[in-house]
């Protein structure tokens, strides 16, 4: 039963008896954005939807702008959206979470209503989203309800430089670990079964980074290594309020890495014994968005890179074999024009880095957040690489860096299991 | 004539040689107890190196910066092997200061008393010390991992700056411990340090306020330089 001392929302919840669907909207301070997102959802259900039992669940953080107020107060116009037949069974419920601050205790929230009612199918889509669409509930939900899968991985489209922490260590690392081709691990909207609901619940990562930052990643891994149904939806072009610390890469990165690294901890030997990747089935309509340019400053980057090349060299060398350091030490001293970051020594860095975590070499906050001058240096690698290519070519960029991450798996395997 | 001799010499010598037999089984317990204690101590060593094994004490000590220290202080021997034989002279020196008392010197037994007072802030003082290396090593490291993700080109002095002056208070608060030359050494640390902050704040705000600016300047121009990526990282 949901752990709450209210004993008013305990029944209340009991009152709403068995639903089909559930929409869960974690929020804080959302009252600006969460209006959009609470009624493109309640469209998506009225249109997709109609005869079944549907409950939207805000999981709020205890915000301070009226956000409980404004989810509480919306109503849609369904007759702007073209239907006609007013469904009767859409309910709305509001409740504050427990637990630590974050994204995760929101979801905990939602995955024990989830339980308690029974959910066939579920959604979970973030409060400042503003190019969400009515289309996003069918499918985050369909896959789940009519395909019987387990859990359905965003899949959205951004431009070429967009996501370069998970192009560039995310993805390629997580899709040679588990052998699922997921494209946007860490989307934040995602579709899952209430059995998968449930099962997330027996897992006891409340109390740790999980509630705070890493739900994400955790969700996707969860899934995929424990055997559940995996797929993916395109739900096009995502545009939200971005809160990300992009003023501080080394946090973002350190939140990031530490959780896909923790999780290799947990399932190591699930991992260890998957030899190669497949895709996963992908639903929706796939477009290309236009390539609008963007401003790169390559020789902020570049510099970065060397700088910690230079003064963190000692540090590289405690944990890094010398062959890699020395490369890292070529490839400071080249110009910009010649500037690029091999992917084998790119794969080794964030496998070293991994091991190093692993062994408990130092702090790992130490360790992860040392890896951003090279993570810089990669991602400038890849830009001049890709300046003038199409999305498409991209693309086939990023697959080539995945196939790298896949063959040294092997190799990387041995040296995990090796005793230092 | 006799009388004298008998006082002079046999008396004397009659007292010195009741004394010393008094004095050889005290002797013999001393030496006993001591040699049981080098005994008990290559004990000790040996337990402590296999629990620092068992317990991977090692990789604690390696996160912990102790190992990089040693060998910056040209320390060859690993910090495990260090403590086994801090444990080893420590037993000995239990043992050796019994041996000691079982002679029943009183001259020896008010000096044993006076260094037994003043062990703990020997103890105190090491510990302090170590503490004081473990700390600066951990925030250097910070320091330095942080200023060069800020782009701040001497990360590395600054990394140096800080772990020394973290050593430095930490050798100071150990020298007030041990009551070694107190005031002079809190005077030369508050000297050197009042002075550093007061020509350092000279250096930017008079003397180096061109370097000031230029440092500032590109301060800025890193940040802008951030701002002007439209990469979006995640």
């Amino acid at each position: 039963m949901i752990e709450t001392d209210n004993r008013n929302i305990a029944d209340k919840i009991s009152a709403l008896g068995k639903i089909d669907i559930l929409v869960g909207i974690p929020s804080y301070n959302s009252a600006k954005t969460i209006v959009h997102v609470v009624k493109a959802v309640e469209a998506g259900l009225a249109k997709y939807f109609p005869q079944c039992r549907s409950l939207l669940v805000n999981s709020d953080g205890g915000s301070s702008d009226g956000t409980m107020d404004a989810v509480r107060n919306t109503n849609l116009d369904l007759s702007s959206i073209l239907i006609n037949r007013k469904p009767d069974q859409f309910r709305k419920f509001v409740t504050p979470y427990h637990g630590i601050p974050g994204k995760g205790s929101a979801f905990r929230t939602i995955f024990e209503i989830a339980r308690d009612l029974n959910a066939r199918a579920c959604a979970v889509v973030d409060s400042d989203l503003r190019s969400i669409t009515p289309e996003w509930i069918e499918l985050l939900i369909k896959p789940v309800l009519e395909e019987n899968y387990d859990y359905v991985s965003p899949y959205y489209m951004r431009h070429k430089y967009d996501g370069t922490i998970t192009n560039s260590i995310v993805y390629p690392l997580t899709r040679a670990l588990y052998g699922k081709r997921i494209r946007q691990p860490i989307g934040g909207d995602f579709g899952f079964s209430g059995k998968l609901a449930s099962f997330y619940l027996t897992k006891d990562v409340w109390e740790t980074d999980v509630a705070r930052f890493g739900i994400d990643i955790w969700m996707t891994t969860t899934a995929v290594a424990n055997g559940f149904k995996i797929c993916q939806a395109f739900l096009g072009a995502k545009i939200h309020d971005a809160k990300d610390p992009g003023s501080d890469l080394s946090a973002m990165l350190h939140q990031v890495v530490s959780s896909v690294f923790s999780l290799m901890e947990e399932y190591a030997g699930v991992w260890q014994g998957v030899s190669q990747s497949e895709p996963v089935q992908t639903f929706g309509f796939v477009y290309s968005v236009g390539l609008e340019p963007i401003h790169v400053n390559l020789d902020n980057m570049i510099d970065k890179f060397r700088l910690g090349v230079k003064d963190l060299a000692a540090l590289y060398e405690s944990f890094l074999p010398q062959g890699i350091c020395d490369d890292l030490h070529v490839l400071a001293e080249k110009p910009k024009e010649n500037f690029s970051f091999p992917d084998r020594d790119w794969v080794w860095v964030v496998f070293y880095f991994a091991l190093a975590c692993h062994r408990r070499l130092m702090n790992t906050e130490h360790i992860i957040k040392s890896l951003t001058p090279l993570y810089l240096g990669k991602v400038a690698s890849f830009v001049i690489e890709t300046w003038d290519s199409t999305a498409e070519e991209v693309e086939e960029r990023l697959e080539e860096i995945c196939l790298s991450f896949e063959r040294e798996k092997p190799a990387f395997v041995e040296v995990w299991k090796k005793e230092p | 004539m006799e009388n004298l001799l008998e006082k002079i010499i046999t008396e004397p010598l009659k007292d010195f040689l009741y004394k010393l037999a008094h004095f050889f089984p005290n002797l013999l317990s001393a030496l006993i107890v001591f040699t049981i204690g080098i005994l008990l101590a290559w004990v000790v060593k040996v337990i402590i190196l296999k629990l620092f094994r068992i317990l991977k004490l090692d990789a604690l000590c390696a996160r912990m910066g102790a190992a990089e220290t040693l060998q910056k202080l040209a320390v060859k021997d690993p910090p495990e092997k260090l403590i086994g034989r801090f444990f080893y002279w420590l037993t000995v020196m239990i043992f050796f200061i019994v041996a000691l008392y079982l002679l029943e010197l009183p001259a020896i037994e008010r000096l044993l008393e006076n260094l037994l007072l003043y062990l703990p802030n020997v103890l105190i003082a090491a510990v302090i010390l170590v503490f004081g290396v473990i700390f600066g090593n951990f925030l250097g490291r910070a320091t330095l991992i942080a200023s060069v993700n800020a782009g701040i080109v001497f990360a590395g002095f600054l990394c140096r700056a800080i772990k020394t002056i973290i050593i430095l208070f930490a050798f100071v608060m150990a020298m007030e411990q041990l009551g070694i030359a107190r005031s002079t050494v809190l005077a030369a640390f508050t000297i050197l340090f009042g002075g550093l902050v007061f020509a350092l704040s000279l250096a930017f705000g008079l003397g180096g306020k061109d370097l000031a600016r230029k440092y500032l300047e590109q301060r800025f121009k890193t940040d802008k330089g951030d701002k002007d990526n439209e990469i979006r990282h995640i």
